[in-house]
């Protein structure tokens, strides 16, 4: 069996599936993958007329899967690749739009996987930490399970307009910035943070409110870890007392 | 800068308000302005009880004058009182906006010197973070009853919902519980912003509206001896007649000692059952009629939907590749996202009861309801249905009580402080 291994990029994905499509090839971007005795491995570079005539060849029968596909690349899940390219399969088949065909396993896992990026994004809208740094920047470090950071930075430039900010995916060593006019994404392994003096006073007051908003006598933090999992806690200053 | 012992005592005595919602807004940053909000809401952190934090939820001052029966804060008690300035709750606010703490402030207040004062002092605090901060977040206000109208119109011109705490479901109680407020006193200036949300809306006013989230309500449940009957009835009147967005419920525990008030706590099932029933009527086309009579309560038992359709069993089995999507809506167990999510995927074929499994739609209760491609998998006798779903009810009432354990302290009654 073959199997392409993609640089990890949307066009890379591309390329692969031009030549995946037929046949019952496996795509990866993975470093590391498990091979069979039988299984050719193919190291695919981006060949951007292939990325057109894809691109074009989903965009005629839907125009929201490229969307789609965009998103699911952003999965932390191993087989992302190979779960869009089998929901690519069943849209060129169907050859109509099958978001909703959810009788079909391939759909549901990819609407899964979906559901699971867009939902993260959603709850780091609310759990997402700034500090205020010396100069008055917001710094918010966080390592979210799947690339959800270019999907967040616009809400937070809707509501934060005349500060700079930075967003710092330690998982991924990368980081979005803010100037107050415009923002990109650079590599970013460690940053060095100078925090401005009343940082800790807020900070303070934070934890205050939180311990002080909770009712003791009506425990439940079965719920509590349900809807903020313990995973997101590492940033929050009221989970670290 | 607040000191953290004000902040404290400002927050406990606010904590009990059920309301966390930062939902229904639009409202959208001004010119180098901050903040805005998001239409769906947004939690920023959830405390050990289970509950969201969404917004700031602090009282003005928790010095008040009234000596309502049930409340922590009523002029009798013996509580710390603090009070806090407009231009703190600001700062406070803005500082914990732009670290993304919260999505905005619920301010509420005891009433101090006169309900004019204390309506007074809310609002300017709104006008004062959106004209001089130019903080476009969320803004809650809940409004004190007896104020004057024309105060509490003003409040809703900056903030994104207000509310008045109906705390009681009915005169006589409201008369014996907290004498210094009246039905009118709280049902006549809902109305009043209704009007004003009407008249946004026939004018087509797009900028400065009042109030674009809308109103809600709380009552304190079990207080007082209105049957659940009643109750849903005052709630459907007030979200068909007054437009309210939510009508939230409190079960009554007893924490003051009163020959007025019941010694036995009213349990934490009812307050959910009840809130089953208000998403029936709500979400799924349900009439208060065909949930509950008016004299009764809801079943301890089976929920809302479960009594219901055992009622109605001649309208059962339906089959799920035909039904229209009201009656998909009436089968247990199934509910807007399940019946939404089958409606779509048999557009693409015919669905078996493996691919309703598949599709991740609960079938413990709903088996009993409905037929896939004709065929019924549920059981064959009313009495074997009703002891199954007798069965999946209790594990959902232990649930329940996990949920809210020790009921004897919780305090979720005291809702009080307007």
């Amino acid at each position: 069996m073959k199997i392409y291994i993609t640089d990890g990029t949307a066009e890379g994905f591309y390329t692969a599936v031009y030549y995946a499509y037929r046949g019952g090839a496996m795509v990866t971007s993975e470093k590391i993958v498990q091979i069979t005795l039988d299984s050719e491995v193919i190291y695919l570079q981006t060949e951007i007329d292939k990325v057109k005539r894809v691109a074009d060849k989903i965009d005629s029968i839907d125009k929201y899967s490229c969307g789609d596909i965009d998103l699911a690349l952003r999965s932390g899940n191993k087989l992302k690749e190979q779960i869009a390219l089998e929901y690519l399969r069943i849209l060129v088949k169907e050859n109509r739009p099958v978001r909703a065909m959810l009788n079909h396993p391939a759909v549901i896992q990819m609407m899964e996987i979906i559901n699971k990026i867009t939902s993260e994004a959603h709850n780091m809208k609310g759990f997402l930490r700034f500090m205020e740094t010396e100069s008055g920047a917001l710094y918010a470090p966080c390592s979210p399970d799947n690339d959800i950071t270019e999907l967040i930075v616009p809400h937070f430039i809707r509501r934060l307009c005349n500060t700079k900010f930075a967003i710092h995916d330690l998982k991924r060593k990368k980081a979005a910035l803010y100037n107050g006019n415009e923002w990109f994404t650079a590599d970013v392994g460690e940053a060095e943070i100078y925090l401005s003096e009343y940082e800790k006073a807020f900070e303070g007051l934070w934890k205050k409110y939180y311990a002080s908003v909770n009712i003791k006598e009506r425990p439940h933090e079965k719920q509590m870890k349900g809807y903020m999992p313990v995973r997101y806690w590492k940033y929050m200053p009221e989970k670290n007392q | 800068m607040l000191d953290a012992t004000t902040l404290q005592i400002l927050t406990e005595s606010a904590k009990y308000d059920v309301s966390c919602s930062s939902s229904g807004s639009r409202r959208a940053n001004t010119n180098g302005g901050i903040g805005n909000a998001s239409v769906g809401g947004i939690c920023h952190s959830f405390t050990p009880d289970g509950r969201c934090i969404s917004l700031l939820k602090i009282l003005m001052s928790n010095d008040c004058i009234y000596d309502c029966e049930y409340c922590p804060n009523r002029r009798s008690a013996d509580v710390k009182r603090a009070s806090i300035s407009p231009e703190d709750i600001c700062e406070l606010t803005i500082n914990f906006y732009k670290r993304n703490y919260i999505e905005g402030l619920f301010l509420s207040s005891a009433v101090f010197g006169s309900p004019d004062r204390t309506m007074e002092l809310l609002t300017e605090t709104a006008i004062k973070l959106r004209k001089e901060y130019h903080f476009n977040g969320y803004i809650h206000i809940k409004g004190i009853p007896h104020c004057n109208d024309d105060l509490a119109l003003k409040a809703a011109k900056y903030a994104d919902r207000m509310s008045y705490n109906i705390e009681l479901p009915s005169e006589k109680s409201l008369k014996l519980l907290a004498p210094q407020k009246t039905k009118n006193s709280i049902i006549v200036p809902m109305q009043k912003l209704r009007s004003a949300q009407l008249y946004d809306k026939e004018n087509k006013i797009k900028r400065n509206k009042s109030i674009p989230a809308g109103q809600t309500t709380q009552m304190i449940i079990g207080a007082s001896p209105e049957s659940d009957g009643q109750i849903l009835r005052l709630t459907e009147y007030m979200y068909r007649n007054i437009g309210l967005k939510r009508v939230y419920y409190s079960s009554y525990v007893p924490v003051v000692q009163s020959p007025l008030l019941p010694a036995k706590p009213a349990g934490l099932l009812r307050e959910h059952r009840l809130y089953q029933a208000d998403w029936l009527i709500r979400f799924y086309g349900f009439d208060v009629e065909e949930i509950c009579g008016n004299g009764e309560n809801l079943s301890d038992e089976y929920d809302p939907k479960c009594a219901w359709a055992l009622k109605n069993m001649q309208l059962f089995p339906v089959e799920i590749n035909t039904a229209p999507l009201e009656m998909l809506l009436r089968v247990p167990g199934i509910g807007a996202k399940s019946a939404y999510k089958i409606t779509e995927a048999r557009k693409f074929g015919r669905l078996d009861f493996d691919n309703l499994a598949k599709m991740r739609i609960v079938l413990k209760r709903a088996k009993h309801f409905i037929t896939c491609k004709g065929k019924f998998y549920g059981s064959g006798s009313l009495s074997s249905i009703k002891s199954a779903l007798l069965l999946s009810g209790a594990e959902e009432h232990n649930e329940q009580l996990s949920m809210f354990s020790e009921p004897t302290t919780a305090l979720s009654a005291l809702s009080g402080e307007l």
